[in-house]
């Protein structure tokens, strides 16, 4: 059996407000898989859809080759889910959550095993409320794991997490991705979705806007490059406008930043422009867009839609 | 299964650590416990006719706070929101929450039940009656607090529903003040609530006529729990972002409030609102309203085998008399109080009390042939006045104890006494005194009865020269 997910124009309103607004993607296995966008973009409502805690208004759900809506608990069965937020009982030890929900599945992972893997062999029987949230959020992940699923959902996994932690829990979903799971993880960390994905969606307003790997989306980005430029005294911003190439001129206090679509023409054309200005040139750099640079991109177009 | 048996150990592992769940489970109906004792310390088997009270209360503390504080701060958290994203279908996780509840409040109820049997009350008549009465009131509760769960949207919520539940039922409701001292409108509102149904199935299991007593109040209980539970389970929700306000289906609650109408509707139907019947019933002789007809009055003596030749007065002995219980309420109390001697009441109270005196020789159950009866009807002259906290109370024992030391020679009336006060639960009770002037109804025959065992007691003392209290 495919562990694998496929979404076909998903939507979910809430009243007359649709958060979620025809999503489709596919997971394959064994890849992970991000769901990137800004607070309020449609990640979580999409990801609980899935994951059977909302229904969905319309639109059709597979995973692992069954139809989420019409064999719901036979999906329960496969997948492990990680909330952003799983609060337990204040009394309850690890050991005992694992336990408990190891025993809602005809499969589970022993106990000891899965805290040992999780981090938490000696935390086994501390009780919830003593527990960082580090280990609470690794704690969520033991119980995502206890049925051996072959598909893990986990909703903004890192969210208040110290950095340490949040590196403890990469390494986490790579293992996991070792395993043989497929993941699919919603973040708005974009510097965690460009390490940890093998491909992204960016969903914006309840809509997906652009799906990739994240070095496609960065190259897909119309193939501009940024050129950070800072002279004394600072060229004029429509000169700079004019240059061969250059799509976009900003003022960023010190420095210029231009978008270019042809560097080559677009530095060629600043030499002479240099010269003929007799400024000095303090720094110049070039770089390709970066996965913010889509994002943004992407989400700002978005934003500005409605008006146009 | 396997998920279900585990989901139950663990909920109950939880219950047992949170020591607020401890002191509001355990603590908080053996501190009613203590109450009842220290309140009603002057009956002859402690607690014996509250226990029904008791445990009512203790499963109303478990089922009604208890249960939907922690349905309500487990959803809160998001628990049950993680128990959704497992395969275990809801209704398996709720009805093992409502299993581990049952085990919960049974276990709140067999401390107390220890705790009385330890301070001096006799074994339940009926324990198999008991348990299933106590079965069928911890199920209504649990129905009623389900409802409550679903109804409320975070914990003090909880806390505010339930006062409003628990609060009447206490007052009003039959569970904390007897029924017998409510006024009529309160027996017929206590009618409605299920507290009422629950103390009566109960007490008929622990000093009443056991099952065959409780048949109606069974049915009552069994119908309120099978409403709420349909409630609740209709009004379900595992997620706290879905506020009750905005939640469909909201009619269900009607079912609840009918289950509590029908069950009021039927019992005024039935005629079982104004006397409590199982209250009567625990008495082991009958009520009798004066004036009675003299040759209707049943004695005890009487109705069994022909009365032996001695009256059983007279096998009394001095040891009999000594081995008395002399520790008795204070005579300027309010429970059996005498006046001094040279306390003289006034204005109406005078008329009134004189007007007893004058009745008293030719009051025709004063003047029962058997002797013990007779003793005993005049007791009640003393004791109803008493029952109902009527200003004449504090004279009209000695207008009695002067018509019995005219009356009977002295060691007879000693004897007679005594005989009374180791027999306080036997005879024909008269909770009404009103042919004497004396208006009002004590309405609960026990109490009548308790307080004619501490004249007894006193009277006793008065002519021996002993010290009582």
């Amino acid at each position: 059996m495919p562990a694998n997910v496929v979404v076909h124009d998903l939507w979910k309103h809430y009243g007359a407000v649709p958060a979620v607004r025809g999503v489709s993607f596919t997971v394959e296995p064994g890849e992970i898989f991000g769901l990137l966008g800004p607070n309020g973009a449609g990640k979580t409502s999409t990801l609980e859809c899935l994951v059977g805690l909302r229904d969905s208004t319309q639109g059709e759900i597979e995973i692992c080759g069954l139809n989420a809506r019409i064999a719901a608990r036979a999906v329960k069965e496969k997948i492990g889910v990680a909330l952003q937020t799983t609060a337990l009982q204040d009394k309850i030890t690890a050991r005992e959550a694992v336990r408990l929900f190891g025993s809602f599945y005809r499969d589970s992972v022993a106990a000891p095993e899965l805290l040992q893997r999780f981090g938490l062999g000696e935390k086994a029987d501390a009780r919830f409320d003593t527990l960082s949230g580090g280990q609470r959020q690794r704690l969520a992940l033991a119980l995502a794991f206890v049925n051996r699923p072959a598909v893990v959902f986990l909703d903004e996994p890192t969210t208040g997490l110290d950095p340490q932690s949040r590196r403890e829990l990469h390494e986490h979903i790579r293992q996991m991705k070792r395993d043989g799971c497929t993941v699919l993880l919603s973040t708005h960390h974009l510097e965690e979705a460009e390490q940890l994905c093998d491909r992204i969606a960016i969903i914006d307003q309840g809509r997906i806007v652009a799906t990739g790997a994240p070095h496609e989306l960065m190259a897909g980005a119309g193939g501009l490059q940024t050129l950070a430029l800072v002279t004394t005294p600072m060229l004029p911003m429509d000169e700079l406008a004019g240059l061969a190439g250059v799509t976009e001129v900003e003022n960023a206090g010190t420095a210029m930043r231009l978008r270019s679509r042809d560097v080559a023409a677009t530095l060629e054309a600043l030499g002479t422009l240099m010269r003929e200005r007799a400024v000095e040139l303090v720094d110049l750099q070039v770089r390709k867009a970066s996965l913010e640079d889509v994002f943004l991109r992407l989400t700002r177009r978005e934003t500005k839609e409605p008006a146009a | 299964m396997n998920g279900a048996l585990e989901h139950l150990s663990t909920s109950l592992r939880l219950h047992f650590r949170n020591r607020m769940a401890l002191l509001y489970g355990y603590l908080f109906p053996l501190i009613f416990l203590v109450a009842f004792w220290v309140l009603y310390r002057h009956e002859k088997i402690p607690l014996l006719r509250h226990m029904g009270e008791l445990l009512t209360v203790s499963v109303l503390g478990g089922a009604c706070f208890g249960l939907p504080t922690a349905m309500v701060s487990e959803r809160e958290r998001g628990v049950w929101r993680r128990y959704r994203l497992t395969p275990v279908p809801t209704w398996v996780v709720v009805t093992s929450t409502v299993l581990a509840r049952y085990v919960i409040v049974l276990t709140a109820g067999l401390l107390q039940l220890a705790v009385a049997l330890a301070v001096g009350m006799t074994m339940p008549e009926h324990p198999v009656a008991l348990m299933v009465a106590f079965s069928a009131v911890a199920f209504a509760f649990i129905g009623l607090g389900l409802v409550m769960a679903m109804l409320a949207d975070n914990v003090p919520a909880v806390q505010a529903l339930g006062q409003c539940v628990f609060l009447p039922m206490l007052i009003i409701g039959g569970v904390a003040v007897p029924l017998a001292s409510l006024p009529e409108w309160a027996l017929h509102v206590s009618a409605f609530f299920p507290g009422r149904y629950a103390v009566e199935a109960l007490q008929a299991g622990v000093s009443g006529p056991g099952l065959g007593g409780m048949r109606f109040s069974l049915l009552a209980l069994v119908l309120i729990g099978a409403a709420g539970c349909l409630a609740g389970a209709k009004l379900f929700r595992w997620d706290a972002q879905q506020r009750f306000a905005a939640r469909s289906g909201r009619g269900w609650l009607v079912v609840v409030f009918a289950a509590w109408m029908a069950v009021g509707a039927l019992a005024e139907w039935r005629g079982r609102i104004a006397v409590p019947v199982d209250a009567a019933e625990r008495v082991t002789a009958p009520v009798a309203v004066a004036p009675p007809a003299p040759a209707s009055l049943p004695t005890p003596a009487a109705v069994p085998p022909p009365p032996p030749p001695p009256a059983p007065w007279e096998k009394i002995t001095e040891q009999d008399i000594a081995g008395l219980d002399y520790r008795v309420p204070p005579d300027e109390g309010i429970v059996s109080p005498i006046a001094p001697v040279d306390d003289e009441p006034i204005d109406f109270l005078a008329a009134q009390v004189a007007e007893v005196r004058r009745q008293l020789p030719n009051w025709p159950p004063g003047d029962e042939p058997n002797d013990i009866q007779a003793v005993r009807n005049l007791l009640y002259v003393a004791g109803v006045p008493d029952a109902i906290q009527l200003p004449s109370e504090r004279y009209l024992p000695r207008v009695v104890f002067d018509h019995l030391t005219e009356r009977y020679p002295k060691d007879k009336l000693i004897k007679i006494l005594t005989w009374i006060a180791m027999h306080p639960e036997e005879g024909m009770v008269i909770d009404d005194i009103s042919d004497l002037g004396i208006e009002g109804t004590a309405g609960d025959p026990l109490v009548v009865q308790e307080r004619a065992y501490l004249y007894a007691i006193k009277f006793i003392a008065r002519l021996t020269g002993r010290k009582a209290n």
